[in-house]
């Protein structure tokens, strides 16, 4: 199995300008959603499903792909633009986003949602059930990897401790988990609420295999899974330092923007911001 | 021949794993407590521990589930619906992962251990979750039947696992079928509706009633998701008097599903729950003190059916 796309960087750039451009327009038309954490992960999403994850847009119950959960639910508007960039669900399910009974609701939810792996929404964990899908792949000793994107905000739950500690001693080098280390979350910045600092030092702590890079852009993405997949026996972690709200300046950076989204002529700014 | 119910468990799953490649045990730190070390002989490689960590312990069965497996998880029941609770509302209920939760030594169990040991309101949570399917064995040959039920069912389904030694109280042949209460002695005056092994205590009680004079027909609810009610409601319809009984909640286990049954039935009829009131922890004590501070030993339920017999006589 292979990625269907395997693009070339500049060509997964302009995949997440589309993607944010998607983002911006769905949450204007639904009048709701998360539009930092959207934008956000925007780079991260573009690079796995258009380089990295091996899968088949068509066959998404391919027990071969690899697998893909989005731990900080509330991700899901830049998750939904991304499946539908990819062909994975139709563009036209983006205008029912947050509808009654869309098949776009506004956490992902397997059943409703073609390529969604997993129901999330509450923060802390979809970790440990990467750890089970990573393990499962183990004992069955099929090759298939799994990717979770972990919120930098959500790892203040304790849970996610739990599934870190737990990978380690199941070393499970089939596991990657991203990090979208945006540095901010509902209230305020991390570091104000509870800090994570020094963040990439509690991995290691906990066996884990860190890279450390630029989130928003997908060659360092691209590279760092690479060079990650390389070592073995210990799970890995990429924290991707990215910018909540990425691509649109008023949006960029702001904790209002946690669940704030575009009115009025702020659709049209931020629409040509991204072209 | 009486056998420690967990061991019935445990036997079973080791006949299944035999045919059944995909069947793991998930447990946290709780080797012991599920008497797992037969099934562990046997199959190394297919019991999981995932140390003191019960919200991972069920995060990572579901994951596990999403792999292909079928994962069953038995670890002490106040630390699986209470601890985890959000895991099993989310990863396995919502997300209806094959999943099955085994919550061993509930209610007063743990006696002397005290209320963080004890488990009263796990049947009421699991039910609170939609789609799981909720089990209470209470016999050796019943709680095989259950694991073997539970493992080739596809979706959530949640076992409370009493630690208990008994001697199987059904007929030979008996069938465990999802939904179906069971009549274990029939009787006229008195329906006692039981949870689980307290059905050990309220056969005791049936039998010294007898000798009063009073003809308790005692049933078994060993499935109460799914629960088909015509067998309850026939029964109450019959004697017009109903006790239940369980070590559990009064709030939201048996007691509330059958006064709730009677009420949307129109049924006419005396009626008494027996179990733990809210709004006080019970103390630190042997199992059987607990159980008698409560009323749920046989005296108890022997004197409760007396008096609520009496109210029917008085009018």
């Amino acid at each position: 199995m292979v990625n269907p796309f395997n693009l070339a960087f500049p060509e997964i750039v302009d995949r997440s300008k589309n993607i944010r451009k998607k983002v911006i327009c769905m949450n204007y038309h639904a009048g709701a959603g998360h539009t930092g954490a959207d934008l956000s992960e925007a780079d991260i999403l573009s690079a796995l499903y258009f380089n990295v994850l091996k899968y088949d847009p068509v066959d998404m119950s391919n027990s071969d792909r690899d697998r893909f959960i989005l731990s900080k639910g509330h991700g899901v508007g830049g998750y939904y633009c991304t499946l539908a960039e990819a062909g994975i669900i139709e563009k036209s399910h983006l205008d029912l986003y947050l509808q009654k009974n869309s098949p776009t609701p506004g956490h992902p939810v397997r059943q409703k949602t073609k390529g969604v792996e997993f129901n999330t929404g509450a923060l802390g964990h979809g970790f440990s059930v990467a750890v089970g899908l990573a393990l499962a792949a183990k004992m069955s000793k099929r090759k298939f990897r799994t990717f979770v994107l972990l919120g930098d905000g959500e790892l203040q739950e304790g849970s996610n401790w739990e599934a870190a500690m737990s990978a380690a001693h199941f070393k499970l080098d089939n596991l990657i988990a991203i990090v979208d280390r945006n540095r901010l979350q509902l209230g305020d910045r991390t570091e104000n609420i509870m800090a994570l600092n020094p963040l990439a030092e509690k991995f290691i702590a906990f066996g884990f295999d860190v890279h450390e890079i630029d989130g928003n852009e997908p060659e360092e993405i691209v590279c760092a899974v690479t060079s990650a997949l390389n070592v073995k026996e210990k799970p890995h972690v990429i924290i991707a330092n990215t910018v909540k709200g990425k691509g649109v300046s008023f949006i960029e950076d702001e904790p209002k923007w946690h669940h704030k989204v575009p009115v009025g002529s702020e659709l049209v700014h931020a629409i040509e911001e991204l072209e | 021949m009486a056998e420690e119910i967990r061991d019935s468990f445990v036997n079973e799953l080791r006949e299944i794993k035999k045919t059944n490649k995909e069947l793991v045990v998930l447990v946290s730190d709780s080797t012991s407590t599920c008497r797992i070390k037969p099934f562990l002989e046997d199959n190394p490689e297919a019991v999981i521990n995932v140390g003191i960590a019960e919200q991972n312990l069920i995060g990572m069965a579901a994951g596990m589930a999403l792999g292909g497996f079928t994962p069953v998880t038995a670890n002490a029941a106040p630390f699986l619906m209470g601890r985890s609770n959000e895991q099993v509302k989310n990863d396995i209920c919502y997300s209806e992962t094959n999943v099955k939760l085994v919550g061993l030594n509930p209610g007063f169990a743990y006696g002397s251990l005290g209320p963080t040991h004890h488990c009263l309101d796990d049947v009421s949570t699991a039910l609170s979750f939609g789609n799981i399917q909720v089990f209470v064995p209470s016999d050796p040959e019943e709680t095989r039947q259950i694991t073997r039920y539970a493992v080739n069912h596809i979706g959530p389904v949640y076992i409370r696992l009493d630690s208990y030694k008994a001697d199987n109280i059904h007929k030979d042949g008996y069938r465990f079928v999802p939904g179906e209460s069971v009549v274990i002695k029939e009787g006229s005056d008195l329906t006692i509706v039981v949870l689980g092994t307290m059905i050990h205590t309220a056969l005791t009680a049936a039998a010294e009633l007898e000798k009063q004079g009073v003809q308790a027909e005692v049933i078994s609810l060993p499935s109460i998701r799914p629960l088909q009610p015509e067998g309850i409601l026939q029964s109450i319809g019959k004697t017009g008097n109903v006790l239940t009984v369980e070590e559990h909640s009064l709030h939201g286990g048996i007691g509330s599903i059958v006064a709730e049954l009677v009420l949307e039935h129109g049924l006419s009829c005396k009626f008494k729950k027996l179990g733990v009131p809210a709004g006080s922890f019970a103390p630190a004590s042997p199992r059987s003190d607990i159980q008698e501070e409560y009323n749920l030993h046989s005296d108890g339920i022997i004197q409760e059916a007396l008096r609520l017999l009496n109210r029917t006589k008085n009018g």
